[in-house]
């Protein structure tokens, strides 16, 4: 069981006037598949909650216990005393604490847990197109139907390869947006996005982009 | 039955926006091939403000490779660090021949290599001429053997860039194909006749320039100033030619090292109003200059082919040049007057040029047509074809090479290039005491690095990129 695909694309059309692209790596959801990602999840949730405690004992190691009698510092005592009671996590975290000099220590739990922070299994990216009003990127940046020059596919090289990609040129930027900048998915399905965006955004029948310059002139994509 | 059509991938390290005549050349043939339906993509360095995939007229595609964005120094020699890119290129452009252009470029045999691991035709074209003798040449004759021991043909510029080329690189004569280069010759027109009987002679009929007996007669020069390009023979023979022929300008555009020697031959003999000198001259002025003279004269110690002088020949120009190299095939004789390269010879070689032009004896206004039926580029463009459809087997073998080209195994260990490894190796391996083993543990390197892409990257996951529209290919000029 693989817990990715190559990236496919989703149309949602709720209304005429709208269309939602989305590009992702979520393969259908068997039963199988949601008990491993459910239990990835479980394992994260661990790991993370362990790297608090590390960090938490390592800051409860430097700081001198709470002596004064308020409400917060008692209730911080309480949980002092139950995290470093002897569990299995809370030997781990003192021995780590004994063999490992905390300033290495803490920034490697931080980085850790930013990581599983960050780390996901699935990648989804989408546009939204609303015809009259404009697009919005899963970057969360929206760009209105007036300053939008164009929308175009291009080549470009990246590391070793050639990759299609699909933008929209915005007018007043030197750069242009690309859509789907982390998944860049393969030139099949950016051509189905830019026809979509393409008859969604300007009415472009199916003649459209067939040849006879209709609506607007593409300007360095290529023209079918 | 309709021709087959190929999709080419010219490979080469100069390109515009560089100007040159090599980069002249891969665009004026891509873009006949491209009228005669085939699909080109050019492969290329990039250049300071030209990087990533663009289209040029006529839909040729260029891509400009990065390589400092993979290395972070520029000058890195990539033998094997291009192959990943070229293959992906390859395969997305459905490329089914390479096509390199000038010994000069490492892009190119790179290319030409990585072509043949990845079982693809591979041509080379030859754009200059090279010595033996000093270190220089014979390391890059080496090179240049590596490189064509497995091209499956080679296109030469004249027929002395052949032999030259044949001996250079011990090839089989019978691979090597020539195909001189060629004008635009729209580009290159005349000026406008004067109208019959504006002239105060009523002359029948009308010279192109008509030369007065006290006009001034115009001489012009248009070469880079290097030792290669004769300017040494030209500072030498100016002065001469100025005292047998007072009434003579000189008008010499070009820059380079020896410039300075031209400067102090006009000051020491004070010519300054005799010999103008104009510096560099941009591509597209050169036929306005060209037009202001009446003889081009062209002392070169060296060219393989020498496109400038047609180029002046269509401007309606006499031409003096030296007897080297390709020259002399490239002009009819009533176009040129021919001189050893030696101060004497040049001298005298121009003085004959002045008095026929003088006496009016040489039609030059008729050059230009007779170039323009001679030299262009949709007649490069067919013949260039014929070559791929020789080593695609679209061809016969006999008609390509020749009925009378010996037997079945002698042929095929020479000429028919097949792609099995170890006729590769065997190939290589003849290069050379050192060099030969070297040359092979190079082509085993190069396989296994393909073995490791088509694992890594496999092919069908790859896209096929979108051709441009094609040309439907002209229908009646078959074989001639």
């Amino acid at each position: 069981m693989r817990l990715t695909t190559t990236p496919y694309l989703r149309i949602r059309r709720p209304s005429p006037t709208t269309a939602e692209f989305t590009v992702s790596t979520l393969p259908p959801l068997t039963p199988s598949l949601r008990m491993l990602l459910l239990s990835i999840t479980l394992l994260r949730t661990v790991l993370s909650l362990q790297l608090v405690l590390i960090l938490y004992t390592l800051w409860a190691s430097r700081s001198s216990p709470p002596s004064s009698s308020s409400p917060l510092s008692l209730l911080l005592a309480h949980l002092h005393h139950a995290l470093t009671s002897p569990s299995p996590p809370a030997r781990l975290a003192s021995y780590l604490l004994a063999h490992i000099p905390g300033y290495a220590l803490a920034p490697a739990c931080a980085g850790a847990l930013y990581a599983l922070a960050r780390a996901r299994v699935h990648d989804a990216e989408s546009l939204l197109v609303l015809r009259g009003l404009g697009v919005q990127t899963s970057g969360g940046r929206f760009i209105p139907t007036g300053k939008i020059r164009d929308v175009l596919v291009n080549e470009a090289f990246r590391g070793f390869e050639v990759r299609t990609y699909l933008v929209v040129v915005v007018d007043g930027e030197d750069d242009v947006v690309v859509v789907f900048p982390r998944l860049l998915p393969g030139a099949r399905i950016v051509e189905r996005v830019w026809r979509g965006v393409r008859e969604c955004l300007y009415e472009e029948g199916k003649r459209g982009w067939e040849g006879e310059g209709g609506g607007r002139g593409i300007e360095g994509g290529w023209r079918c | 039955m309709p021709r087959r059509t190929y999709n080419i991938a010219m490979v080469c390290d100069f390109f515009f926006p560089q100007p040159g005549g090599v980069e002249s050349h891969i665009y004026q043939l891509a873009s006949k091939l491209i009228d005669r339906g085939h699909k080109v993509i050019v492969i290329t360095h990039a250049y300071e403000d030209r990087k990533g995939i663009r289209y040029l007229t006529n839909g040729i595609k260029v891509f400009h490779v990065p390589f400092a964005i993979i290395y972070r120094s520029a000058t890195f020699p990539t033998v094997f660090s291009f192959f990943p890119l070229f293959r992906n290129i390859i395969i997305r452009e459905r490329i089914e021949i390479v096509h390199g252009h000038a010994s000069f470029s490492s892009l190119c045999q790179e290319a030409i290599l990585h072509a043949r691991t990845m079982g693809l035709r591979t041509v080379y074209t030859d754009h200059s001429l090279f010595g033996f003798a000093d270190a220089a040449s014979i390391l890059n004759n080496k090179l240049l053997k590596f490189t064509l021991s497995d091209v499956d043909h080679v296109i030469c510029v004249s027929h002395t860039c052949k032999e030259n080329t044949v001996l250079r690189a011990a090839l089989d004569p019978l691979m090597v194909s020539v195909i001189p280069n060629a004008v635009v010759s729209e580009n290159f027109k005349p000026l406008p006749r004067p109208e019959p009987n504006s002239s105060i002679f009523n002359q029948h009929p009308l010279p192109a320039h008509p030369l007065g007996p006290n006009d001034t007669l115009t001489i012009v020069v248009i070469s880079r100033l290097f030792y290669n390009k004769g300017t040494d023979l030209l500072t030498a023979a100016i002065p001469r030619i100025l005292e047998n022929h007072p009434n003579t300008r000189f008008i010499i555009a070009g820059s380079g090292p020896k410039a300075i020697d031209l400067e102090q031959m006009i000051e020491q003999n004070v010519l300054q109003d005799k010999v103008e000198m104009l510096g560099p001259v941009r591509h597209e002025n050169v036929r306005d200059v060209m037009v202001r003279g009446h003889i081009y004269l062209h002392p070169s110690l060296t060219e393989a082919f020498g496109t400038v002088i047609v180029e002046a020949a269509s401007c309606g120009l006499y031409v003096v040049c030296t007897a080297v190299g390709g020259i002399p095939e490239v002009l009819p004789s009533h176009m040129t007057v021919f001189a050893q390269p030696e101060e004497n010879d040049l001298v005298a070689a121009t003085g004959r040029a002045i008095a026929a032009l003088r006496a009016n004896k040489v039609r030059t206004e008729k050059f230009h047509e007779q170039v323009k039926a001679m030299y262009s580029w949709t007649n490069v463009a067919k013949r260039t074809e014929r070559v791929y459809r020789g080593i695609s087997g679209d061809l016969t073998n006999n008609e390509f090479y020749g009925y009378d080209v010996g037997n079945e195994g002698h042929w095929s260990a020479t000429r028919g290039r097949n792609f099995a490894l170890i006729d590769r190796l065997k190939r290589y391996y003849g290069c050379g005491v050192w060099a030969g083993k070297l040359f092979c543990l190079c082509v085993v390197i190069d396989y296994l690095i393909f073995v490791f892409l088509e694992w890594f990257w496999p092919r069908d996951q790859i896209d096929f990129a979108r051709d441009w529209p094609r040309k439907r290919p002209p229908e009646s000029d078959d074989e001639e």
